[in-house]
């Protein structure tokens, strides 16, 4: 059903939570999320022309790299692009099949797979470019958060987080309940001013970035004055450095 | 966005055959039916033919053809599942049309049902515009001109076909040939308004936005993800033949809009019907391709931003 759920109180929106003051541009998460998506419950995530000249597949996941300059400062920023699992996905609603759907309990917004007929509709309605076509398969393909993981009982505690979450060599990316202001993710974008990408199109995103830091960088160490020796050497500084300041 | 020639192909034909219905329909609904009984007809059967074809080749588009039949489910909130259900819906309005022409052409109840596929076959040419008008990261289709220009071209196109069968069935074609020259003349300038409007339009967005910086950082592009084309590039950052772009607009004004209004207007006159009438369905059929085409490669779609791509 492409309609979305009514919210229930206090159900839970499950999200990731993206540091871009920390993200290397490793592109990890990335390749650790083809790794796990490609052999999880999913299935194959398909790769064409793999060894020609112009590879390419599926990726629920992509690594941008910018140069950005503002009024405070310059630099480098690593940015991971992939499905936001938004509170207002125009991708669920345009859907004529009922294929797409956004999660009541969790908010998680995913692709039925045996009902999706390729249509492509869902890819124009998704402003961040997250979704992509399985050209193998004939469907779409999305971010699944690793619902194979996050809920996974053969796995153990410490493991039931997206693969993307669990590889990331910075820690630039936290999974968590945003619904829950008490929440590890909650605060952390409390703290940081998290930001959703994109707000005045209206999608709501559930999952955050962190902007970078402003700039923190010390100016360089405070010059002790020179202490002239005492005696008649340093009498003798003190008048050349007297007559050399004038 | 990639202009793939099923969906070209689906919004063309869909829109001559049922911007002639709607004129088949609205004759009737005027009480001609009892005079002009072939040409309703031979009309319906062409509209029938057209529109099929069309929305057969709208399913060369899918990945998945043969779960086609699931699309019809999502009316709710999706525009591309009610356009399904209002072309199938459009069927049966229309075959009772076709059969109360045959049986009663004079009857109160085939004016009504004349009315009717009128209204059914433009909905479903509206319903298709809005699978467009819906979506928001695309600013040169997520505006006003997009649900009237699509039934304006139905109307304009479905005219041009309307005017020929009444030239070959009755012989003269004057009054339909001076109509669709209104329409070619209309249609015209709904196209140029609209593309006044999409060269005039600011960018949804910016870079800095899309990756959550603050609006006063400048944004420029490092490094891509990946160095060939993916899915999103092919689909949403289309670019081929984009510098035709001027060239391609004037080919569809003259072609699918002015030559269309002249050789109605010659037949309008009185001079060749025949020819002119043919001629001007040709000519529209052609240039609308093109203008089909234009709607498309010169939308652009907001995550293109992501490549350093302008929106």
């Amino acid at each position: 059903m492409t309609m979305l759920p009514e919210r229930a109180p206090g159900a839970r929106k499950m999200g990731l939570v993206i540091d871009l003051d920390t993200c290397v541009g490793c592109h990890a998460c990335a390749v650790n999320c083809k790794e796990w998506n490609t052999g999880g419950e999913a299935g194959i995530l398909p790769d064409y022309d793999k060894y020609g000249a112009n590879p390419d597949g599926v990726w629920f996941n992509r690594i941008h790299s910018y140069e950005t300059d503002s009024p405070q400062r310059s630099r480098t920023v690593n940015f991971p692009r992939s499905c936001l699992h938004c509170e207002n996905p125009l991708c669920v609603t345009v859907c004529p099949t009922g294929a797409s759907f956004k999660r009541a309990e969790d908010g998680i917004v995913l692709i039925n797979t045996d009902i999706c007929i390729g249509c492509k509709l869902c890819s124009w309605a998704c402003p961040y470019g997250a979704r992509e076509f399985d050209e193998d398969n004939g469907v779409m393909r999305k971010c699944t958060l690793c619902i194979d993981r996050i809920y996974n009982e053969a796995l153990p505690e410490a493991e039931r987080e997206p693969a993307c979450v669990a590889t990331c060599p910075a820690k630039a990316r936290h999974f968590g309940d945003l619904a829950d202001p008490a929440s590890p993710v909650a605060k952390l974008v409390e703290e940081r001013g998290g930001v959703d990408l994109l707000a005045e199109l209206g999608y709501r995103p559930t999952n955050k970035y962190l902007p970078p830091r402003q700039a923190q960088i010390p100016s360089g160490p405070e010059e002790t004055p020179a202490q002239p020796a005492p005696g008649v050497g340093g009498a003798l500084l003190r008048l050349l450095d007297k007559a050399l300041s004038r | 966005m990639r202009p793939a020639a099923s969906i070209l192909l689906l919004t063309t034909l869909t829109g001559f055959a049922y911007g002639l219905l709607a004129w088949l329909g609205l004759y009737a609904a005027a009480g001609a039916a009892g005079a002009d009984r072939t040409l309703i007809l031979i009309g319906v059967g062409l509209v029938i033919v057209l529109a099929t074809a069309g929305l057969a080749t709208s399913a060369l588009h899918l990945g998945r053809r043969e779960r086609a039949w699931r699309a019809f489910s999502q009316w709710r909130s999706s525009w591309l599942s009610r356009e399904g259900v209002a072309a199938l819906f459009t069927y049966p309005v229309t075959l009772a049309f076709v059969a109360c022409v045959y049986r009663a052409p004079h009857a109160p109840l085939t004016r009504l049902l004349g009315a009717a596929a009128t209204l059914a076959g433009l909905g479903t040419v509206y319903c298709t515009a809005m699978i467009y008008g819906s979506l928001k990261p695309i600013r040169q289709w997520h505006n006003r001109h997009t649900a009237p220009d699509y039934l304006i071209f139905a109307l304009f196109s479905g005219g041009t076909l309307f005017a020929l069968l009444h030239t070959v069935v009755i012989g003269t074609g004057a009054w339909p040939a001076a109509l669709v020259a209104l329409a070619a003349a209309v249609a015209l300038l709904a196209k140029l308004a609209y593309w006044r409007h999409i060269d005039q339009q600011q960018p949804l967005a910016t870079l800095a936005s899309a990756i959550g910086m603050a609006h006063d950082t400048v944004v420029r592009p490092l490094d891509a993800p990946h160095f060939t084309e993916n899915f999103v590039l092919r689909e949403m950052g289309f670019q081929i033949a984009r510098r035709h772009g001027m060239k391609l607009r004037r080919i569809a004004l003259g072609l699918g809009f002015l030559l269309p209004l002249l050789l109605s207007l010659l037949g309008a006159a009185g001079g060749v019907p025949l020819v002119s009438s043919a001629l001007a369905v040709a000519c529209a059929a052609l240039g609308l391709l093109t203008e089909r085409w234009l709607f498309f490669a010169q939308a652009t779609h907001v995550s293109a931003l992501y490549y350093g791509r302008s929106v």
